[in-house]
């Protein structure tokens, strides 16, 4: 009986003990997280333009005419274009950095910290960097080289994600990289040890052990990447501004010139809720779809 | 089971407590909105403490500022730091400084919700915009008087004050002086011998204009000179029509006149202008890589940094009707905060601005713009000052705040421009270009 009632206050303990840690991050996510997003939900019902101190309530107006605003429905467009192909090049690119680097080649750690140092810049930073590269550096490369390439990327309508695409991988190859490496440098040798006894070569002995062994980094890659640029916004502000025209206005950056510069708050509102629900709803599939391939060893 | 239910319950009150405390906030506003409406103590305090200016009070003060900065302005703040500190060092002024066109709004936004700084700098026209909530403080005439009387029309809403305009830029066509010259280009009045212009500058191989289409920003603007002179020209009050459904861009020809002047510059300038950035472009117009340049004021200061011998002058760009005028733009302009506690310091500040002439020369010969103070000229060399005289002495000048006031920037042409700049990369077609601003007629208003 007494030990029982040992085991009961132990676990009590623990319990206020536990409660305790996770209270200070509990109360900062919700006042920073929470409350702003309950906030925005109840805005999204209301035309409220951001400086009045009347907020009218408009019902699901503002969703309703989401559904017909093609500036907002263009914004998506862009986004998802970004998304999947940032979502495939990062991936693949990042995983051959890693295997390559994984393979034992010299130099390692110099290669290592090149690919990564981009993703320590602000992004508005690598946004201004490769607008000047754009626009200036690489057409001089003409010049020099005596050629015709157009550089002029982030300056046409149908080039434009070329060249975003081309900054953000920049930046964010190299971090991706790291994970993968972590993850290959964690697979057990004796795993292609055995792969290798019962005749797997190189390519098979990839597919079906190391792959397999990478799932959680490939989860928590393919889930970060995807929700990463959904929310892209501050390499557009110092590189495109969203233009030109539309052509690479964002979800985010639309949702802000609505809000903000346009005085329309609460629709703004109703276009940041949908990105959540996109964003949650995006997040639990791949999780869900990604953790039944992973391999516990 | 108890400890769960005691967790949920404890997340849920966290919550509502979040909730609440976040919706309660929302009620700040209206408890300060009749003090800042009722614009009578607003009135009293200033006139009462406007002597205190003179009579200073030595209690250290720090004065809160937000200054959406143009382009030419940045870097005046440690100027007024300067001459603040040395004839009232009790005053201390805490900087703010935003880029007028993108963020000045949204940090005024913030700030109605949470208390507005002391001062805030931004352009005559945000008048119209903040002044009508009555967040902003009457300005003292002991500082109005001190400045041009053209200064306060727009900044005026009924009878009272509420902006010091401190400078003021001029837009139109900078042209190439010298190149002019060579070619034996006149000045062009008319929309025909502008094109004549044009046409001789195809035949030579000389780009006629320098643009930079990568900042919308620039579209919008060139956009209201051509409207200014197009439309408001005409018709005073064609933005009020606007929003009263009596006028629209899809059906008015001036207005559809001013967009497709945009075409123009576009098939006369460089293939690269969505990716030439404003410098690049003041650049090529100084190195004699184009003849003339559809812009204001702020380029003035990128021209004489690139070579302060360039040689250019400024024209309006012709109308329909050939009877274009200058465009005039007051730019600093100071607001008040109609709640601030430290009004006896702000007028020391509003003191020091309009009294101190060699401030004012020092701030003008920086920004390389015009005064709005009385008796303050600037000494900088701006080579096209004879034109803008020649102009101002013929009554061809028309100050741009009365578009602006009519069809706000944030909002709308803003976003005008980005639809221009989708109509001339062709992607999208002229008619729905239009549409799209008649489109956005909630969003022409400030209020």
């Amino acid at each position: 009986m007494n030990e029982k009632k040992k085991i009961s206050y132990m676990e009590k303990k623990m319990s206020r003990q536990y409660f305790l840690m996770v209270l200070p991050g509990f109360i900062i996510f919700t006042i920073g997280l929470i409350v702003p997003l309950i906030l925005a939900v109840r805005y999204s019902f209301t035309s409220w333009d951001g400086m009045t101190v009347e907020k009218p309530f408009v019902g699901f107006k503002n969703y309703i005419d989401l559904m017909k605003d093609s500036e907002f429905r263009n914004a998506w467009w862009f986004t998802l274009r970004f998304t999947i192909w940032n979502t495939i090049i990062q991936n693949v690119v990042a995983l051959l950095f890693a295997v390559a680097l994984d393979s034992g080649i010299k130099a390692q750690k110099v290669y290592r910290t090149v690919l990564f140092v981009p993703c320590l810049i602000s992004a508005l930073v690598v946004g201004f960097v490769w607008m000047k590269m754009f626009s200036n550096v690489l057409p001089a490369l003409n010049d020099v080289l005596g050629t015709n390439i157009n550089f002029l990327l982030l300056g046409e309508k149908k080039t434009v994600l070329q060249g975003l695409l081309i900054a953000n991988n920049w930046q964010w190859i190299g971090y991706w990289m790291l994970i993968y490496l972590a993850g290959l440098q964690s697979v057990p040798g004796d795993l292609h040890e055995a792969a290798k006894v019962d005749g797997a070569g190189p390519v098979s002995r990839f597919i079906n052990v190391t792959l397999p062994m990478l799932a959680p980094a490939i989860t928590i890659c393919v889930v970060g990447i995807t929700t990463g640029s959904l929310k892209v916004y501050d390499l557009l502000v110092s590189s495109t501004k969203g233009g030109p025209g539309r052509a690479s206005t964002s979800v985010i950056y639309q949702t802000y010139t609505t809000a903000i510069n346009g005085r329309q708050y609460g629709y703004g509102c109703a276009m940041s809720v949908t990105l959540v629900l996109v964003l949650l709803l995006v997040a639990m599939i791949q999780v869900k779809g990604l953790k039944k391939k992973e391999v516990q060893v | 089971m108890k400890k769960k239910s005691l967790l949920s319950l404890l997340l849920a009150t966290c919550m509502t407590a979040g909730l609440l405390a976040g919706c309660g906030s929302t009620e700040a506003p209206a408890e300060e909105a009749p003090a800042a409406e009722s614009e009578a103590p607003a009135e009293e305090s200033t006139e009462e403490e406007a002597p205190a200016a003179e009579s200073s009070s030595d209690e250290p003060v720090t004065l809160t500022v937000l200054a959406g900065q143009s382009t030419t302005d940045a870097g005046i703040e440690d100027m007024i730091d300067e001459a603040l500190a040395a004839k009232y060092p009790e005053v201390t002024l805490e900087w703010e400084c935003v880029d007028w066109g993108n963020d000045f709004q949204p940090k005024m936004q913030q700030y109605m919700q949470s208390g507005l700084p002391d001062i805030m700098i931004g352009k005559a026209q945000d008048v119209a915009t903040y002044a009508p909530q009555g967040i902003l403080g009457e300005i003292d005439s002991t500082y109005l008087d001190k400045g041009l009387d053209a200064a306060r029309e727009n900044v005026t809403i009924d009878g009272k004050t509420y902006g010091l305009v401190y400078n003021a830029l001029y837009q139109g066509v900078y042209y190439n002086k010298t190149m002019f010259a060579e070619n034996g280009w006149e000045v062009p009045k008319t929309q025909e011998e502008l094109q004549a212009i044009i046409d001789d500058c195809n035949a030579k191989g000389i780009t006629p204009f320098a643009s930079h289409m990568i900042d919308t920003w620039s579209i919008g603007n060139v956009t209201m000179q051509f409207m200014m002179n197009d439309v408001f020209n005409n018709d005073p009050t064609w933005g009020d029509k606007f929003r009263a459904g009596e006028v629209s861009f899809a059906e008015d020809e001036a207005a559809q006149t001013a967009y497709q002047y945009n075409k123009l510059i576009f098939d006369n300038t460089y293939p690269e202008t969505f990716s030439t950035e404003q410098t690049d472009c003041d650049a090529k117009m100084v190195l004699g890589e184009a003849a003339m340049k559809v812009s204001g004021s702020w380029s003035i200061q990128n021209f004489l940094d690139i070579d302060e011998s360039f040689d250019f002058g400024i024209f309006p760009f012709p109308n329909q009707t050939g009877d274009s005028k200058l465009i005039f733009e007051p730019n600093i302009t100071i607001m008040t905060s109609a709640a601030t506690e430290h009004q006896d310091a702000v007028n020391k500040v509003l003191d020091v601005l309009t009294s101190d002439k060699e401030l004012a020369v020092e701030i003008l010969d920086y920004t390389k713009t015009a005064s709005m103070l009385k008796d303050v000229t600037p000494t900088f060399t701006n080579p096209s000052q004879a034109d803008i005289d020649a102009y101002a002495a013929d009554g061809m000048i028309v100050d741009v705040t009365l578009g602006n006031n009519q069809l706000v920037w944030g909002g709308f042409q803003e976003e005008n421009a980005k639809d221009i700049a989708a109509w001339l990369q062709g992607d999208e077609s002229f008619e729905d270009c239009l549409k799209a601003s008649d489109g956005r007629v909630d969003a022409s208003s400030a209020n």
